[in-house]
């Protein structure tokens, strides 16, 4: 059962690159990438659906 | 003996000069096309329950879809019990097995919801079916068959789901005897509603239900294909979360086109795995080997540390990063010095059905442009790509 979806982005770039995802009771983690097909994605956005949020912390601009 | 040319240089021999050699007894022979002797004719993968890279025990299973006892075998319960699944050595004696998947229920659940359900799936890609002609008057039946042993005797249900069009066929089956293994075959009718998506989603399923509460069970059981209703689909079906002496083996499990079950088809363990591999692969287990080796890695700067990884096969579709994470559960050896970090995240715009790379960025520190070897280091270290259906 997931727990928390994390929003990762890509260092280089700043872009949102995948969701890092825990699951309850257990120290298993996910990267996931941004591709429909992937069953994981897919469960995300079923999480998401449900009216779970999603933790999102982009990165800041360096101006 | 008979003359085995013509009677002249331009002529083939007639039945005449062959004899008796043109009448021998073919009973034997392989005819073309019989099922018996086709490659690859069962749609399962891993129906031998003989590869299990996720692990070969998990306790305390009691909500989920993504439940792996062994691999390829989805097991999905929702607040119907809690069971331990595992990859167990029973198997029926004399048949050529070495392994079975075990469900056993742990916390029992006699009196379910209405919505409750157990059922182990199998799934499966529409263009690996599109020879069934599903959807068109060429329909092929379908035949499945398996090995089963449980303590609870009585009627079980066996699904084929279409998922493209939410259609579904349900046939009984009974375990006549408890303890004992039985084999079982099970014919379902080719379906001329409804055709299967020629690309690598989920179309398709068979699914061995274990039990139910009444929104599953209140209906009549849907013996033909037709659109899928919830309360026809296990009309019949016994709980076997009804008490924690229950559990169930099964292997051998069988799909094929036709009327008839066929032996079971025994494929090598290396193509068996690498069939399981498209779906679910492990670069690095570190309860297999201390400092299980991952692969190379650079610094890209002092705090992002990057490797490109290729898979062992070309994997079903993109994959997760499936990952343990731990501190200090891995580390980087580059110029002399290690450098440990938790876990790794890998990005979209890298990871392919082909390639990815891996990278941790939130524990490492190193100078940029160093390689070094990257490798597990604790025994709970893991770390897999996931594309399952």
């Amino acid at each position: 059962m997931i727990e928390t979806v994390t929003k990762k982005y890509d260092s280089i770039d700043n872009t949102f690159c995948s969701y890092r995802v825990t699951y309850v009771n257990s120290n298993r983690v996910k990267s996931v990438p941004l591709d429909p097909a992937n069953t994981d994605y897919q469960a995300i956005q079923e999480w998401i659906a449900e009216g779970n949020t999603v933790i999102d912390n982009p990165p800041q601009e360096n101006n | 003996m008979a003359k085995l040319i013509g009677n002249a240089p331009n002529q083939v021999p007639t039945n005449a000069d062959l004899g008796s050699m043109a009448f021998e007894d073919r009973t034997n022979y392989i005819t073309k096309g019989a099922s018996v002797h086709q490659p690859y004719r069962n749609i399962i993968i891993n129906g031998d329950m003989s590869i299990a890279q996720r692990g070969t025990s998990f306790s305390g299973i009691n909500s989920g879809s993504t439940n792996f006892g062994v691999d390829r075998f989805n097991f999905e319960v929702s607040s119907l019990g809690a069971w331990t699944i595992s990859q167990d050595t029973d198997v029926p004696t004399g048949q050529g097995f070495a392994k079975s998947l075990k469900l056993d229920c742990t916390t029992a659940d006699a009196s379910p919801g209405a919505n409750d359900l157990a059922v182990l799936t199998h799934n499966i890609e529409g263009q690996n079916l599109q020879y069934l002609k599903k959807g068109t008057a060429n329909a092929e039946s379908v035949t499945a068959s398996f090995w089963v042993k449980s303590n609870k005797t009585g009627t079980y249900i066996a699904e084929l789901k279409d998922v493209d069009n939410n259609r579904t066929i349900n046939k009984s089956y009974t375990i006549n005897s408890s303890n004992t293994w039985e084999k079982k075959t099970i014919i379902y009718d080719g379906d001329t509603t409804g055709t299967l998506d020629n690309d690598n989603g989920k179309s398709f399923q068979l699914n061995l239900w274990l039990g139910g509460g009444s929104g599953w069970t209140s209906g009549t059981l849907q013996t033909s294909w037709g659109s899928s209703t919830q309360a026809n689909r296990q009309v019949g079906q016994v709980n076997l979360a009804d008490s924690t002496s229950n559990y169930i083996n099964i292997t051998g499990v069988q799909l094929e086109a036709g009327t008839t079950a066929s032996d079971f088809e025994f494929l090598p363990v290396d193509v068996n795995l690498q069939r399981c591999q498209r779906y679910y692969q492990v670069l690095a287990d570190g309860s297999q080997q201390t400092l299980s080796m991952i692969g190379l890695g650079f610094y890209y700067s002092a705090v992002l540390m990057i490797m490109a990884i290729q898979y062992y096969t070309e994997m079903r579709a993109t994959p997760s990063l499936d990952n343990v994470s731990g501190t200090n559960y891995y580390r980087i050896f580059a110029n002399g010095t290690n450098d440990y970090f938790d876990d790794f995240f890998l990005t979209s715009t890298n990871t392919t059905n082909k390639v990815c790379d891996l990278r941790n960025e939130s524990d490492i520190s190193g100078a940029t442009g160093n390689i070094g070897f990257v490798r597990t280091e604790n025994a709970a270290s893991f770390v897999a790509f996931d594309a399952e259906l």
